[in-house]
């Protein structure tokens, strides 16, 4: 939903992770408002089916398959886009796996994974594209994360931390880059329904508005961060959870 | 769809409280510019009759009803007469407050009735007026409610007690509203702004005022600069959009960083009490 002063007319948006829920969404949504975007992401149907979205758009789409936890190849997915399209205006961090488990049975090798997909991915890419965008001394980076970037839940722990320092980062270069230009601000989500999951009907009804959200429904606060309208909106994190965390 | 068209308020009716001056002024303005029709209320008449003018001036309807928000019976009157004149509301915008109180006075100076007024002024007005609309809402099955809290809702500063407290309340009033109301279609959130300088759309009273502070504020700020009232303006216009329909329940800062650091000196953070620098 994008009105006039929300429009991110030729800017270029770099859509970074592979998520079964926010990676289309958000790089629709950033195209439709007249974005052309990149999508760096492992390379599954979903990549595929996310630039197949965009082109049918009739935008500009570049997919470059990138292993996303491997620091080496997101500079490599950065350079490209700079190669192609001249510069980086937004970066949308979308990594997003899901992981819940009891504290003890966690292996070491699924803490790193989970920590590698939803926050060093983000890490690599701020680096990566920060770097460009302050070049430019202009710069939107925002961060997807979940509810429990700030709440905590029983067998999350990974999950938790994760994201959580997802959105420590978030704040830090908030500040550090506060007078460079660049904004750097996080989109909180709540309960989103996914293609192949069915609706948990209990927690439907314990959502405020009672309904779970469909990810397109992310796609505008993404834009409006992305705009140039918010450059006095850094280091926030801000929620489409349909009343979620408003809960005690 | 074509872009242009989503998120635009054609025909909307959006009333704003403290809409005279300042951030509400211009949240009238952009709204207009989107299509909306505007009522704007607060007590002084000349203010409101000026944003009314400049609202005609883009093409869209104006309404000006004096009210003053600690007042339940006049809150109710202007809900009334916007139905009247108006036909229908869609966004209320909880935006008047005192921003510049008189001279602070030390803790002990404090009397019952100063409590009263600031925390009347700044929180209980904005329970009123959402008391009030959300009836109507209710019945109509939908309806945006916009809260105006503060950066200093959510921290401390020295000596300025009713301010911080209402600004605080009114953060979670804005929760509580968000889910009682969610049932009705109602989305009720909160726009948190930082310092912002409104001096250009003050009178000049006013403006005298803030000259003395507007210097020394943008020091608190990581970004280095105070915000403009478009900030401001364009949150509102995300808020009241169709955009933010799955949104409830929340808080959206605008404040240059402000709230985000605050655990040491950055060197854009003097340690003094902006009250201190208060005429
Ligand atoms: N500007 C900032 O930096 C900043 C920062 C954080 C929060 N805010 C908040 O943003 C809102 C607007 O502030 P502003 O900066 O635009 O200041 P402002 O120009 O002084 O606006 C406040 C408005 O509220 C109205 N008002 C005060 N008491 C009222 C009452 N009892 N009934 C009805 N209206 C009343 C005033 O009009 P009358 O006197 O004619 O009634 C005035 O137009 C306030 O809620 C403020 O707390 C502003």
């Amino acid at each position: 939903m994008t009105a006039k002063a929300f429009l991110v007319k030729d800017k270029i948006a770099l859509i970074a992770g592979d998520s079964k829920l926010w990676t289309k969404p958000a790089a629709v949504a950033l195209v439709e408002a007249g974005a052309d975007v990149a999508i760096a992401a492992k390379d599954t149907p979903r990549l595929a089916e996310a630039t197949e979205a965009v082109r049918k758009t009739g935008r500009k789409v570049l997919a470059i398959p990138t292993d996303v936890t491997k620091a080496a190849q997101v500079k490599t997915a950065v350079r490209r886009v700079v190669a192609e399209y001249g510069r980086i205006d937004i970066l949308v961090n979308a990594g997003d796996v899901h992981f819940f488990q009891p504290f003890l049975k966690i292996r070491n090798a699924e803490w790193n994974k989970v920590m590698d997909y939803n926050f060093n991915s983000a890490l690599s890419f701020c680096r990566a594209a920060g770097k460009q965008m302050l070049k430019q001394k202009k710069g939107r980076i925002i961060n997807i994360v979940s509810g429990l970037s700030e709440r905590g839940m029983v067998n999350g722990a990974t999950y938790c931390v994760a994201m959580g320092s997802v959105l420590q980062l978030t704040r830090v270069l908030a500040l550090e880059w506060a007078m460079k230009g660049i904004t750097v601000n996080a989109v909180g989500t709540g309960w989103f329904a996914e293609a192949d999951r069915p609706i948990d009907e209990a927690v439907a009804r314990y959502i405020p508005v009672k309904r779970y959200g469909e990810p397109d429904e992310i796609g505008s606060l993404v834009v409006y961060l992305a705009s140039d309208v918010t450059e006095f909106t850094t280091g926030q994190l801000m929620f489409v959870d349909g009343g979620v965390m408003a809960h005690a | 769809m074509p872009v242009e068209k989503k998120g635009s308020l054609e025909g909307q009716v959006i009333i704003i409280t403290g809409g005279g001056t300042g951030l509400g002024s211009a949240m009238a303005f952009r709204l207009a510019e989107e299509g909306a029709d505007i009522v704007v209320a607060a007590r002084r008449l000349a203010p409101l009759e000026e944003t009314a003018a400049g609202v005609r001036k883009r093409g869209r309807k104006a309404l000006v009803v004096p009210t003053d928000v600690t007042d339940t019976g006049q809150v109710n009157r202007l809900i009334e007469k916007t139905l009247g004149e108006m036909g229908k509301i869609d966004v209320f915008i909880n935006n008047a407050g005192i921003v510049r109180g008189d001279r602070p006075k030390t803790l002990w100076d404090i009397t019952d009735q100063d409590w009263r007024v600031g925390i009347d002024v700044n929180l209980s007005g904005a329970f009123y007026c959402s008391r009030a609309v959300s009836k109507y809402f209710a019945e109509r099955k939908s309806g945006k409610i916009i809260l105006v809290a503060s950066g200093e809702g959510f921290r401390g500063q020295r000596n300025s007690f009713m301010y911080n407290t209402a600004k605080a309340g009114v953060v979670n009033l804005t929760r509580v509203m968000a889910l009682t109301l969610a049932e009705f279609n109602i989305r009720v959130n909160c726009i948190v702004p930082g310092f912002v300088d409104t001096y250009d759309l003050q009178p000049e009273a006013t403006q005298k005022l803030m000259a003395s502070t507007r210097a020394t504020w943008r020091l608190f700020l990581p970004v280095g600069h105070m915000g403009k009232p478009d900030d401001i303006a364009y949150l509102a216009l995300f808020l009241c959009s169709d955009a933010s329909d799955y949104i409830t329940g929340g808080y959206f800062v605008s404040d240059g960083g402000g709230l985000t650091g605050g655990f040491a000196t950055t060197g854009y953070a003097p340690v003094v009490s902006l009250m201190e620098g208060l005429p």
